[in-house]
């Protein structure tokens, strides 16, 4: 069934027609040219990005053939997201999270605010723990009552038999080699080494107090572009501790609650023959990115008539303050100097280059601990 | 002095890696178990700070292996350098289980001692060997590297301890090296102060004896791409390189910078370490002549010497797939 369902979206992918249009205010779609532009400006600012060719036989004419897609490798994810329920409570602990790399922009004022600062992870997340998933509902069904009950009905087993889809490491006895090197080589680090003095860990053997074990994982993190929906999709590929591949269940663990079930699946990847890939689902990213571009751009269009009003960037105060940076600086510095508004022409709002600055930002709600938003995590 | 202690490389196999092995096996191997080359790249040592208790969080010394490591074109991503290696996949468990893996290592580190003696080369320095056997029925990959590394005899000591690249380097020079290595990464390199100003001059290690000639030893700093980030250890790399620095320049001691500055935000401060090195007492006789011996079988998730497997069905198997499907 599933691989039916995939040879139908593979046939609608191919049918549905390229989006020439620029409409990324009106909808939050974008065309493949502004895909390529944003793509270039996310890898211009932060260097983590960078494009792939992919798979030559899986090429997208409608992309150039060395920017097929985006791939960030070795991402951070320090704790799982089923310890992080967020509560009200939690409201309190949010914090402003100030850019150094974007404070050229002359004051402090570049901020955005980081929630679940300052947290404990709750004593969910245990090693054994994979969020044991009972039933996965119709898509359809997306009321946020459904969202509620399904929360309600997801149980976290414990103890690692439940899972079942641990490889069994046993399977390969005597294998050990003890006589392969004569002895402990001194100047061999050992993995356990005390910690150091000078307060870096190593990622082995982090381990906090009151039973709060860090179990750092890294996700290759991809960035596609979906013809269909004609936005952006993000794909990961996760290891464990000790560089295995995770299993499906153990991605969703880093999935937020409400999407784990729904919008975020394995699916084969696009610029890959068999490549099979966890992947959050496109089709309310359009939406979600209009409207967080609408309340954005209202921002940015004030500012830039402020701006073009006073002659000069005032410092200004209040809200606007956080979105600041990011479109001040309509291009990246080394290109032009920092475009001031000059005139009523370059009263425009948002560039579609900071698309997906801003679309990481989105990701990064829906994988929380996953430190996909580089723009704050360097 | 204390004895430097080198992280050892940890291998990464990307899943796309096992899909290649998959293709290449039915395709082109077929039932030949003959040894192929492939390449693997690894970038410098990154640490994360953990925004909850603010700790530095050292990620580990990769050297990672994906889906174009069989390609011909030797190319490595972006802020990484390449290191070739040997590949032998076995048709059967029991084979791989049998292999001499004894003769295999010592013939890949023969590779490497006769690269730095014959070739005074160091684009072999990082030389891995990968032996595999694929279950494709079961999507189950056993496998097992090996980076070799000689044993200094005796071991080289740290002088002091390592320190911050800063402490030792102006902010302007580390900048002018970490500009020269964001270009193009280079993954051993030497530095020396142009003359009568604050900037620094690269040179690869192959021209260690005209680079070097009319410079101070004081300011003769030998660099690489430092893939650990653990502040006490430099990487795996190191080692090799030391070892080609004792067979072909032998010198008291040796100013080391290792070069962990990908991926610095504007502003922030330098990681990388600096240290000075040296090889304790009895240096000298028969030094470049006889191989030394050498280390780097990597350890399995138990922390023993033996083989790790990759079980990618859920990842691969159709029905698993379709059992999670939406």
């Amino acid at each position: 069934m599933h691989a039916i369902q995939q040879q139908y979206w593979a046939v609608r992918d191919y049918l549905s027609p390229v989006l020439k249009e620029s409409k990324f205010k009106e909808h939050g779609r974008i065309t493949p040219e502004e895909f390529v532009a944003a793509g270039d400006f996310l890898a211009y600012k932060f260097p983590v990005w960078s494009w792939e060719k992919g798979d030559a036989s899986k090429a997208r004419d409608y992309l150039p053939a060395d920017k097929q897609y985006l791939v960030t490798r070795g991402v951070p994810c320090l704790r799982r997201a089923t310890a992080l329920a967020y509560t009200d409570a939690d409201e309190d602990a949010e914090r402003l999270l100030s850019f150094g790399d974007l404070s050229a922009t002359g004051n402090e004022a570049d901020e955005w605010v980081e929630t679940h600062a300052g947290r404990a992870a709750s004593t969910l997340d245990s090693a054994a723990n994979a969020g044991n998933i009972d039933e996965i509902p119709d898509v359809d069904e997306s009321s946020a009552d459904d969202v509620a009950d399904q929360v309600g009905r997801m149980h976290i087993q414990g103890g690692v038999g439940s899972l079942g889809e641990i490889p069994d490491m046993d399977e390969i006895p005597d294998m050990e080699e003890e006589g392969l090197e004569a002895g402990d080589d001194e100047a061999t680090a050992a993995p356990k080494a005390a910690a150091p003095s000078s307060g870096v860990i190593e990622a082995s053997e982090v381990e906090v107090a009151k039973g709060n074990l860090l179990q750092v994982r890294t996700y290759d993190v991809m960035i596609t572009y979906d013809k269909y929906y004609q936005t952006p999709r993000i794909w990961l590929i996760g290891y464990d501790e000790n560089r295995t591949p995770l299993m499906p269940a153990q991605i969703f663990q880093d999935v937020s609650a409400d999407h784990a079930f729904k919008t975020v699946t394995i699916e084969a990847f696009p610029h890959s023959t068999s490549l099979q890939a966890a992947s959050v689902h496109p089709c309310k990213h359009a939406s979600v990115m209009k409207k967080v571009i609408e309340r954005m751009n209202q921002g940015v269009l004030e500012e830039q008539r402020k701006a073009f009003g006073a002659g000069a960037v005032s410092p200004s105060t209040g809200k606007d303050k956080q979105k600041k940076w990011l479109f001040r600086r309509t291009s990246g510095p080394g290109k032009d100097a920092p475009a001031l508004p000059a005139g009523e022409d370059d009263v425009e709002g948002m560039r579609v280059d900071f698309y997906l600055v801003v679309f990481l930002k989105f990701i990064a709600s829906i994988v929380p601990t996953i430190e996909v938003d580089s723009t704050t995590a360097f | 002095m204390p004895i430097v202690q080198f992280t050892p490389f940890s291998s990464l196999v990307q899943p796309a890696f096992w899909h290649a092995l998959t293709d290449l096996k039915i395709d082109v191997l077929r039932l030949s178990d003959e040894a192929i080359p492939v390449h693997g790249s690894y970038s410098a040592g990154r640490s994360v700070k953990d925004r909850e208790s603010g700790a530095e969080i050292a990620l580990g010394c990769n050297l990672s292996v994906g889906g174009e490591s069989f390609s011909k074109e030797d190319k490595a991503p972006a802020h990484s350098v390449s290191a070739t290696g040997v590949f032998k996949n076995y048709n059967t468990i029991e084979e791989f289980k049998a292999a001499d893996k004894t003769a295999l290592f010592a013939q890949v580190s023969d590779e490497i001692w006769k690269s730095i003696t014959v070739d005074r080369s160091t684009a072999q320095l990082s030389r891995f060997l990968l032996i595999t056997f694929a279950d494709l029925k079961k999507y189950k990959y056993y496998y097992w590297f090996a980076f070799p590394a000689f044993a200094a005899k005796p071991a080289w000591e740290i002088q002091g301890d390592w320190k911050g690249a800063s402490d030792e380097f102006s902010d302007t020079f580390l900048s002018a090296i970490e500009s020269a290595q964001l270009a193009s990464p280079r993954a051993f390199f030497l530095v020396r102060p142009k003359a009568g100003s604050d900037e620094p001059e690269l040179a690869p290690v192959e021209e260690y004896d005209t680079f070097f000639a009319n410079v101070n030893p004081v300011e003769r700093t030998i660099a690489f791409l430092d893939p650990s980030a653990a502040p006490g250890n430099p990487g795996w790399p190191l080692r090799n390189l030391l070892t080609y620095l004792a067979a072909l320049h032998p010198a008291t001691s040796h100013r080391v910078l290792c070069w962990r500055d990908a991926e610095r935000p504007a502003g922030a401060p330098f990681k990388s370490r600096f240290g000075v090195v040296s090889q304790g007492a009895g240096t000298g006789e028969a030094a470049s002549t006889e191989k030394p011996a050498a280390v780097g079988w990597e350890k399995n998730v138990q922390g023993k010497l033996g083989p790790r497997v990759a079980d990618l069905a859920p990842m691969m198997d159709p029905t698993r797939l379709a059992d999670q499907a939406v």
